[in-house]
């Protein structure tokens, strides 16, 4: 854990933004259930919104994703976070970062945002309780600085949620 | 009738016979597994289990697959190994006591790059008209039976010492419209064969002597309108952008299809190189990448194009 600061804002290399106005016309005719993009002129950054989903602890709460695209993409996952207030959940920082092994090792250029959002949604509502991660307040004062999640070393060692 | 001491002794005989035989193949075994080690176990494809029987995939300057059969002797390497492969023709192998397999593995790649030109002529044509032969036709052919329109068909022979030069070809029809069809080609093919030029492609070639344009091949119309077929699965665009960077291969198509038929995605050899690249499970022999397809993590391989 050496490195530190913000993603790099280098723009969007062409293959990347060929690809990301495909997934945004794709997105826009095949939304997926419980998300609402918030468009903005930035195809770098899509802010998203999540909506719980009906009959588990987070029905009806709304939470904001925010994804950053790196130069790259999609040899490179895209930086996933939420924004405060982050839900609480066993794998969701107070800071925001998610526990999710597809946005760091497992990540393959055939998933998609909309695919992302539907992970995300699935380990929301298979929670059983609404409470952090055990080392929240450890991990969080690590972070400072606005560091990205991508710079962590995580562990994936729970399925269950 | 046998007794005790012969039995002994011929059980002896046989025990050291085995001895002689287990040791023997021990070492063949020890030689063959470490001569496949030098060539990687990645080409690998299938491996009898007394080992004198495998294949290796191998890709061609152009990509193209290839699988070469060995088959071993017992007394290998003091005989040397016989081959197959899809190849209009074997190549004589070059084989001392001192040989070893990498050394066949050069000697099949020298192979296919002499036959480089006669597959691209035999491609070019796949590529352009309409082919009668199975969809994709063995390596080892040089035939290739070309529909002419009105029921006539055209077979070409392409000569792998030559395979530009002007081929052999037979016309055929069946029916009285295709046969005065046919015969009308067949004129204009000995009036205008001279016209044949190695400098054009055999399309042009073929259309400019004969005056006609022949029928397309019934996938491309089809392609052509599917195109999320054609779209590659990593930046989802049918043509790589326009690009410095890219040179040379600014705005080619795709040209790398997973080989898992339930999968067929495709992809830019760019995009997948990028990608095999960008993660480290991905292995390197030579200028191939061996890794996973992101779709359905078959093992893929792609030549590294540095043009």
């Amino acid at each position: 854990m050496t490195s530190s600061g913000a993603p790099s804002r280098k723009a969007l290399s062409k293959i990347a933004s060929n690809r990301l106005q495909k997934e945004l016309v794709e997105w826009q005719m095949n939304p997926p259930t419980g998300f609402k993009l918030n468009l903005t002129d930035n195809l770098q950054r899509w802010v998203i919104e999540v909506i719980g989903a009906p009959g588990t602890l987070y029905a009806n709460d709304t939470y904001q994703l925010q994804v950053d695209f790196p130069e790259h993409y999609p040899m490179e996952s895209p930086q996933v976070i939420f924004l405060p207030p982050a839900p609480l959940h066993p794998h969701i920082y107070s800071n925001g970062h998610i526990c999710l092994d597809i946005l760091y090792d497992s990540w393959s250029p055939a998933m998609t945002v909309s695919s992302i959002c539907i992970s995300i949604l699935s380990m929301l509502s298979s929670s059983t309780e609404k409470q952090g991660p055990i080392d929240n307040d450890r991990y969080v004062k690590n972070c400072k600085n606005g560091r990205s999640p991508k710079q962590t070393r995580w562990w994936f060692h729970d399925d269950k949620v | 009738m046998m007794n005790a001491s012969d039995n002994k002794f011929s059980q002896e005989r046989i025990e050291r016979s085995r001895c002689e035989e287990l040791a023997k193949s021990s070492s063949f075994y020890r030689k063959v597994y470490s001569e496949i080690e030098e060539i990687g176990w990645e080409p690998l494809r299938r491996l009898g289990g007394d080992l004198t029987f495998f294949s290796f995939h191998i890709l061609d300057k152009k990509g193209r697959a290839h699988i070469l059969e060995i088959q071993l002797n017992r007394d290998y390497p003091n005989s040397p190994p016989s081959l197959s492969a899809d190849v209009p023709y074997m190549f004589t192998l070059e084989w001392s006591i001192n040989s070893r397999l990498k050394d066949v593995m050069h000697q099949f790649q020298k192979h296919l790059d002499n036959l480089q030109e006669f597959w691209s002529v035999l491609d070019d044509i796949d590529k352009s008209f309409s082919v009668v032969d199975a969809k994709q036709p063995s390596r080892a052919s040089s035939l290739r039976r070309i529909h002419a329109g009105n029921d006539c068909i055209i077979i070409v022979h392409i000569n792998f010492n030559d395979p530009k030069s002007l081929p052999e070809c037979r016309f055929i029809g069946h029916v009285p419209p295709s046969t005065m069809h046919m015969n009308s080609l067949h004129m204009l093919w000995r009036r205008n064969s001279k016209k044949w030029s190695k400098e054009k492609s055999f399309p042009e070639n073929l259309e400019c002597i004969l005056g006609i344009e022949l029928p397309k091949p019934p996938g491309l119309l089809q392609m052509e309108d599917d195109q999320q077929q054609v779209e590659c699965g990593i930046c989802y665009a049918q043509f790589l952008p326009t690009d410095e960077e890219l040179g040379a291969r600014s705005g080619t198509r795709t040209d790398y299809t997973c080989e898992n038929i339930s999968c067929n995605k495709s992809f830019h050899s760019l995009c997948l190189t990028d990608w095999l690249r960008s993660i480290t499970t991905t292995r390197q022999s030579f200028d191939v990448l061996f890794g996973n397809c992101p779709y359905c993590s078959d093992p893929v391989a792609v030549k590294i194009n540095n043009k």
